[in-house]
């Protein structure tokens, strides 16, 4: 075993892994808050990347880039929030799943009649040389992203524990009646849970964007969000980051000693079988709330 | 005026067969089915490579079509999925049509049977089935450029160039997609890997291919291959570019093949300046320096009309212009075969099975399609990213055909 | 149908539950029977009963993925691969043991089957999401045991060509031929559906969707139920998987990837979710989306645009739309066509009386 390799194996997976992080954090967002599941996350990477990745080219500043996606993510989950997702309040779990679904289509379907099929630059205001510590070469737009993931985790850690809005949010995930009749605006906090989100996706995807360039099949990203939050626990922010850390390990670790044995790319497959294996023994995850009703 | 006309009529034609005939009477036409992918996983490709097939098709007919007959391009999306490819099919029978370009491995695969027993050629250029080069197993089915055998065996031959003639006890790398199409190289390579005495090792990138890195970080580090092979599809390529470069792989040991080998996947690297020394393999000319894109430009011109952007992204675009280039020829082949009459599908697969000589100005490559080849021959060439543009490195060649022939002599069994 | 029921009383439940609640129903049937066997494959071209063809595979398809989410309420996104199941099985049986049609169909659907019901184990204990995501993993787990395991795959293509599929000597070729086998097995599967569901275990099945624990205090065998609607829906996919592979002469596990789930989801969203008439309707309107699409567009379009701008454009608007309709339909009508259609049905059933 070649404990150097092993370990640029490990320190790179660290690295992906927040990344991972960064999108799975919006997907929790939203479940924490709400309830609802999200599995147009990918898209909600996918496209303030690619308008991030416009916007930047066109005034050629990547802060204004950043700034618009950001906005416009905040304005379309308002918006979604509102015309899609409220009506679908109490309504089964599979209607709220086919409805992102659905949401994701359109997403895909719109932005190239927008903006073209080819993929599109983002280049971080940190310059492109890979960044050496050591035997490990960085890329900025890694080191920019696992940023970013661990500032949220503060962020999101601390809000939901101290801030009044987290508090509330907190109590209306508990019991949405309780909340309300305890003075909690809960169809205002709906709205803001899902605008969090979208702050968080469009970090994502710019982060995302920078790293890999972005066009539609950045959305792709978003399978990576189901292991994740499994692993970690599905209304865990902590969870979600300590997810996204353990598939980037067990993918590259994957790839470095599994695939050799059985010819064949194990990368994506090893953690979803890791993730069946955690539901099989904890469906709850590492850090979620214990929440699962046997019948 | 005119294409309003085309397209009015193409509905026509598509509402009722009744009504195709009476349409196919009035004119002289003939009709090519094409299928194509603009929102799938090969949107990339499918959204610049179709619109060199319709510009070439367009300026065939501005200049009066294929000896006084109008070809009728119906063009349908199949999405990358197998259902959409056989609705597109009969409908495009239905319509018709004598020749089609079918669009996707999978689509290929499933299409295959349906081809001959409607007798209708269907092409795949890079990609498909790679035994499909065999005319007598797949009499309808034309390769009509390098199979993923064909492509592995000239890569080899390249890597074999470039480390000093010999192979002997080199390291050579397959970073490869994981799926059937990527998988395909492999016999090849393992057998080659005996006759030249190279060790091989795979490196496996499961789809959509999204992080490379731990690949890239064995090739680069641990196994320290002299070459790499690199067989990607989609955003794979771009990704994997970039992870090479990030652990310190000199691009020049990298030749990827034909789909991890067009501008859009150099630009997602990082640009030109990035993947410097990159090595590219292509089954048509790469460039606007031929005079077919002059004639096109000169078409939109004269419509008074903006060329399409995609014209840029050469590649793909001149895949699109070789690829539609080949049908219109097998039709010329097959009309004048007939003295002037409207072929049918057996006789579009003979004008397919004659062509010979026909480079376009050096798009296509020296093709020799015959009976039993369907591939013609196997032709790359290697472009090299070198100054900010890619530049010819070989001229067409072929290699290793006795490996490749091997090979589809076994798939027949 | 298009009748008026006055005049009919129903005095034993049996008589309510059955399968023509009217007796002018029975004729409505026949009609439409006669429509499908004699009139539609004398009349329309081959394309047209290709588009026929594929309604009828889909057909199957969407009535079993409803018997599972529509009637007992669990979730699938797998279903893609248990049809990659179901056509492997075939596959290999037709070519290794040359077994015929009439074994090979059975016995696909029976792996899926017992492929669909060790994945409906967790049901048992996670729902909802959880749910959901396993049959996910699975989708990817099932897809990347075909493609690595050559016993299964055949190879390094990982496709496997059959034979045509013949039944009673008759060998099926030409599309019209395939007609009359696809809409036989659409004809089974709804036949087969309607009589499932109200029976005792459709029933059970309702029960559990509408509530669990009630259902359990009823005396209902939960965990046997669910892996018995995870086993049924599951041998219909296989079936369907089955008939893709005949019908196109091949089996290719790229063609029942996620997307595949994610189609035929939508079917029985759009189409209606706990009925039998919602998923026909549904398979039909996913089938005949892209086509009608791009039918209005190139007789539209081409006045807007040039031919390649409308090239890129149909896909891409067929995607958007594809999206809208789920979201319209979850949205404004929850019960899919199934409740449109009743609802115009019910209006000229007042009219001219329409208070």
């Amino acid at each position: 075993m070649d404990l150097g390799f092993t370990f640029l194996l490990v320190a790179n997976g660290i690295l992906i892994g927040l990344m991972y992080a960064l999108i799975a954090l919006g997907f929790v967002l939203v479940y924490k808050a709400t309830d609802a599941i999200n599995f147009a996350q990918g898209e909600f990477v996918m496209a303030p990347g690619i308008v991030a990745a416009v916007v930047a080219g066109a005034a050629n500043s990547f802060w204004l880039g950043a700034a618009v996606a950001v906005a416009a993510m905040i304005g379309f989950s308002f918006l979604l929030e509102r015309t899609v997702l409220r009506p679908l309040l109490g309504r089964p779990v599979i209607a709220v799943i086919m409805a992102t679904i659905g949401l994701a289509a359109i997403l895909r379907g719109t932005l190239p009649m927008l903006f073209g099929t080819s993929p599109l630059p983002l280049a971080l205001p940190l310059g492109d040389e890979p960044i050496e510590v050591g035997s490990l070469t960085l890329q900025p737009a890694q080191v920019a992203g696992a940023a970013v993931a661990l500032s949220a985790l503060v962020i999101f850690t601390w809000f939901f524990r101290s801030n009044r809005g987290g508090v509330a949010m907190r109590a209306m995930a508990d019991d949405q009646q309780a909340a309300s009749a305890m003075g909690v605006n809960v169809t205002r906090y709906f709205a803001f849970a899902w605008a969090m989100a979208g702050v968080v996706s469009a970090l994502g995807g710019v982060m995302w964007g920078a790293m890999l360039g972005v066009d539609v099949q950045l959305a792709l990203v978003g399978l990576k969000v189901f292991p994740v939050v499994i692993l970690g626990g599905l209304d865990s922010i902590g969870g979600a980051v300590l997810g996204g850390l353990i598939v980037g390990v067990v993918e590259n670790l994957a790839a470095g000693y599994i695939d050799p044995l059985v010819g064949g790319g194990t990368k994506d497959f090893a953690p979803y079988v890791l993730m069946v294996a955690a539901l099989l023994i904890r469906p709850y995850g590492m850090f979620g709330t214990r929440r699962i009703e046997r019948v | 005026m005119n294409k309003r006309l085309l397209w009015v009529s193409a509905l026509v034609v598509g509402l009722g067969p009744a009504m195709s005939r009476e349409a196919g009477a009035q004119s002289k036409e003939v009709v090519f089915g094409m299928q194509c992918d603009r929102t799938g996983p090969t949107e990339i490709v499918g959204s610049v490579a179709c619109v060199g097939m319709h510009d070439y098709v367009d300026l065939i007919n501005s200049k009066g079509g294929v000896d006084g007959y109008r070809i009728k391009l119906i063009d349908i999306d199949n999405q990358y999925k197998v259902p959409p490819a056989v609705e597109a099919f009969q409908r495009e029978k239905e319509a018709g049509a004598v020749t089609m370009a079918i669009y996707g491995t999978p689509q290929v695969v499933a299409l295959a049977q349906q081809c001959n027993d409607s007798k209708i050629s269907c092409t795949s250029p890079g990609f498909g089935i790679s035994a499909s080069a065999d005319g007598k197993r797949y009499p309808y089915v034309f390769p009509i450029a390098a199979s993923y055998w064909s492509q592995a065996a000239a890569a080899v031959e390249y890597a074999k160039q470039q480390l000093g003639g010999s192979l002997k006890g080199k390291k050579i790398a397959y970073l490869f997609y994981d799926n059937p199409a990527g998988r395909e190289g492999l016999p090849v390579l393992q057998d080659l890997k005996a006759s030249e005495g190279f060790e091989l090792s795979e490196f496996a990138v499961p789809p959509p291919g999204l992080d490379a890195n731990a690949q890239a970080l064995d090739i680069a580090q641990r196994t320290r291959a002299d070459f790499v092979l690199m067989h990607l599809f989609g955003r794979a390529p771009s990704i994997a570019l970039k992870a090479l470069k990030g652990n310190g792989y000199p691009l020049r040991k990298v030749i990827g093949f034909v789909w991890a080998s067009a501008e859009a996947d150099i630009e997602a690297a990082g640009g030109f300046g990035a993947v410097n020394g990159y090595n590219t393999l292509q089954f048509a000319g790469v460039g606007t320096d031929y005079p077919v894109h002059k004639e096109i430009a000169a078409m939109y011109a004269k419509d008074g009309k903006a060329a399409p952007k995609e014209m840029q992204s050469t590649v793909y675009y001149n895949r699109g212009i070789a690829w539609a280039a080949l049908h219109v020829q097998a039709l010329n082949n097959a009309i004048s075969a007939k003295g002037g009459a409207a072929p049918n599908g057996e006789e579009v697969k003979r004008g397919f099975e004659a062509i010979y000589d026909f480079t376009l100005g050096g798009i296509v490559p020296p093709l020799k399609i015959t009976e039993a080849d369907h591939e013609g021959g196997g032709y790359v060439q290697v472009w090299q990213v070198e100054g900010g543009k890619l530049v010819k490195k070989t001229d067409w060649y072929r290699a290793y055909p006795e490996v490749v022939q091997k090979q589809i002599k076994m798939a027949e069994k | 149908m298009f009748h008026r029921e006055a005049g009919v009383f129903k005095t034993t439940y049996a008589a309510d539950m059955s399968l023509f609640p009217l007796p002018v129903a029975r004729k409505a049937i026949a009609v439409i029977c006669v429509l499908l066997v004699a009139f539609i494959p004398l009349v329309c071209s081959e394309y047209q009963l290709s588009q026929f063809n594929l309604i009828f595979i889909a057909v199957v398809g969407a009535l079993g993925l409803n018997i599972l989410v529509g009637y007992t309420g669990q979730i699938s996104i797998g279903h893609g691969a248990f049809m990659s199941v179901g056509a492997y099985t075939a596959a290999n049986l037709a070519v290794r043991l040359d077994l015929p049609f009439w074994i090979t169909l059975p016995a696909g659907g029976l792996m899926a089957a017992l492929i669909g019901a060790a994945v409906g184990v967790p049901s048992l204990r996670i729902k909802g999401l959880y749910l959901a995501i396993t049959t996910l993993a699975a989708q990817l787990i099932i897809e990347w045991t075909i493609n690595h395991v050559p016993f299964i795959s055949g190879g390094t293509q990982v496709s496997i060509p059959v034979p045509k599929p013949s039944l009673f000597g008759f060998q099926f070729e030409t599309q019209r031929e395939l007609y009359f086998l696809l809409l036989l097995a659409a004809g089974v599967a709804t036949i087969a559906t309607l009589n499932l569901v109200r029976s005792r275990l459709g029933r059970a099945f309702v029960a559990i969707r509408d509530h669990d624990i009630a259902a359990e205090i009823t005396g209902i065998d939960i965990f046997r139920y669910k892996l018995l609607a995870f086993a049924i829906s599951s041998f219909y996919a296989g079936v369907t998987g089955v008939l893709y592979t005949y019908y196109l002469g091949i089996a290719n596990y790229e063609q029942f990837q996620i997307d595949v789930s994610i189609d035929f989801l939508a079917m029985i969203i759009i189409g209606g979710l706990g009925s039998v008439l919602g998923p026909i309707l549904g398979a039909a309107f996913v089938t005949l989306l892209p086509i009608f699409i791009r039918g209005l567009m190139q007789s539209m379009g081409g006045l807007l645009m040039n031919e390649n701008t409308l090239a890129a454009v149909i896909p891409n608007l067929r995607l958007t739309l594809f999206g809208v309709a789920i979201i319209l339909f979850l949205i404004v009508e929850p019960e899919g066509l199934n409740r449109l259609w009743r609802n115009s049905r019910n209006y000229f059933r007042f009219w001219p009386f329409s208070y």
